[in-house]
């Protein structure tokens, strides 16, 4: 006698075929409608944040990092503000050394100088205080060593913190002697450096380019009216 | 589309398949049994009030993954200054995923409901197969489970200050799929499992 059913079959198949087309097309239509950007410190992705108080010279208060982003912003839209971050430590000889580096670029691609026909560069410090000894890190020395005061019998890397090369810097410094925000951007030494996009996407970061300076980086990426 | 407005194209039918697994869903849905045949028993109304669950609450799982997507391209789906804001939720990196593997909350709910949906959906085809009754205990644990994750995901919306609206309807979902599944479970130890 002829069989007009199959002995093996089984619903559950049918069941699982059935449910995982439907998984599949959700999955097809997710990715055929969005872009996603993973957030994370590598270059491409998208900034996390930095939170904590900052210091831009009349006192702490909040620091919101989302502010600085402008999401409608295209690639070589002159008009949007690029930020670089540092994540420093005070008491970090290199730090120091590279204090008036990061003066003389706040003031050369801040937005002041005639000269730069680019795209305004902010930059913020992140001050941490890092795990090693004789770095015993304050507030107090943070706003001796961003406003270069002499005498003030704060010691960055064993020196007056007034004595640091290079003028007082114009820019907001966050606290981070806690470390919080070092360890959410897997930021292995001090001094570290990352170049963001105004849309919130690291377009470079010290640590993916070891032996690269900042300025070539900033006048590499950074789109120029001349260019 | 306004994000809440939207938001009603899983709530409803959610709504309905939540009213269905519940006992007082016989009364509600009494006047279906003529048209649909499968409604008339307890049995067949909670599977369909199931299905119905599992399948809204594999949609508004996608629509979260979907606005994770969006979100983290830079785009805005449903930001508010009022308490009820999913964009500050699932746009947060530091609770939107989960904390082992990195997966989106909304991508663990469409692979959970996924499997929520097949258990019952081939139960419901063979009710009487060996085998479906363990699939009615399956379902059972993973939404008791999902308590867990939802009392978790609740509390990070307490720390936030925010509640993301698009998550609860999916938690919701879990709770109904839970009570759907300890239904069946419970009906098919009983005598009733085949009474129409």
């Amino acid at each position: 006698m002829k069989h007009t059913y199959d002995d093996e079959a089984d619903v559950r198949t049918t069941a699982l075929i059935r449910v995982m087309a439907l998984f599949f097309v959700g999955i097809m239509i997710i990715a055929a409608t969005t872009s996603p950007i993973a957030t994370g410190t590598k270059e491409g992705e998208r900034a996390p944040a930095l939170e904590g108080k900052f210091y831009n010279g009349s006192g702490w208060s909040d620091f919101n990092l989302e502010s600085y982003w402008d999401s409608g912003w295209a690639e070589g839209d002159i008009s949007g503000q690029w930020l670089v971050i540092e994540f420093m430590d005070t008491d970090c000889p290199y730090c120091v050394q590279s204090a008036e580096d990061m003066g003389t670029n706040a003031n050369d691609f801040g937005g002041n100088n005639p000269q730069w026909d680019g795209a305004v560069v902010n930059f913020i410090a992140s001050a941490t205080e890092l795990d090693i000894g004789g770095h015993d890190s304050s507030r107090n020395e943070v706003v001796a060593f961003r406003n270069k005061i002499a005498d003030s019998g704060e010691e960055c890397a064993s020196s007056d913190c007034g004595s640091r090369p290079g003028a007082a810097h114009n820019f907001p410094y966050v606290d981070d002697l806690d470390q919080d925000n070092m360890k959410k951007w897997k930021v292995s030494g001090t001094p570290s450096y990352y170049l963001i996009q105004p849309d919130g996407i690291i377009a470079w970061s010290s640590a993916a380019h070891q032996g690269e300076d900042l300025r070539d980086a900033i006048l590499t990426l950074v789109p120029r009216e001349s260019a | 589309m306004d994000p809440n407005v939207q938001l009603m194209i899983y709530v409803i039918p959610l709504l309905i398949g939540f009213l269905m697994v519940l006992p007082i869903g016989r009364t509600i849905f009494a006047s279906f049994s003529g048209s649909i045949p499968t409604m008339g028993s307890e049995r067949g109304r909670v599977f369909i009030g199931l299905i119905i669950t599992c399948l809204a609450g594999m949609a508004v799982s996608f629509q979260t993954l979907w606005i994770s997507s969006k979100i983290s391209e830079g785009g805005n789906f449903c930001a508010s200054n009022s308490i009820l804001s999913c964009d500050d939720v699932i746009g947060n990196p530091e609770y939107n995923t989960d904390p082992f593997f990195g997966i989106p909350w909304g991508g663990i709910g469409a692979v959970v409901f996924s499997i929520l949906l097949y258990l019952t959906y081939s139960s419901s085809k063979e009710p009487n197969a060996d085998w479906a009754s363990s699939y009615l205990k399956y379902g059972t644990y993973l939404t008791f489970a999902g308590f867990f994750v939802i009392a978790m995901l609740v509390y990070y919306e307490f720390e936030m200050g925010k509640i993301c609206q698009y998550c609860t309807t999916a938690h919701f979902a879990n709770i109904a799929a839970f009570i759907g599944f300890f239904r069946l479970m419970r009906l098919n130890e009983s005598k009733e499992w085949n009474t129409y």
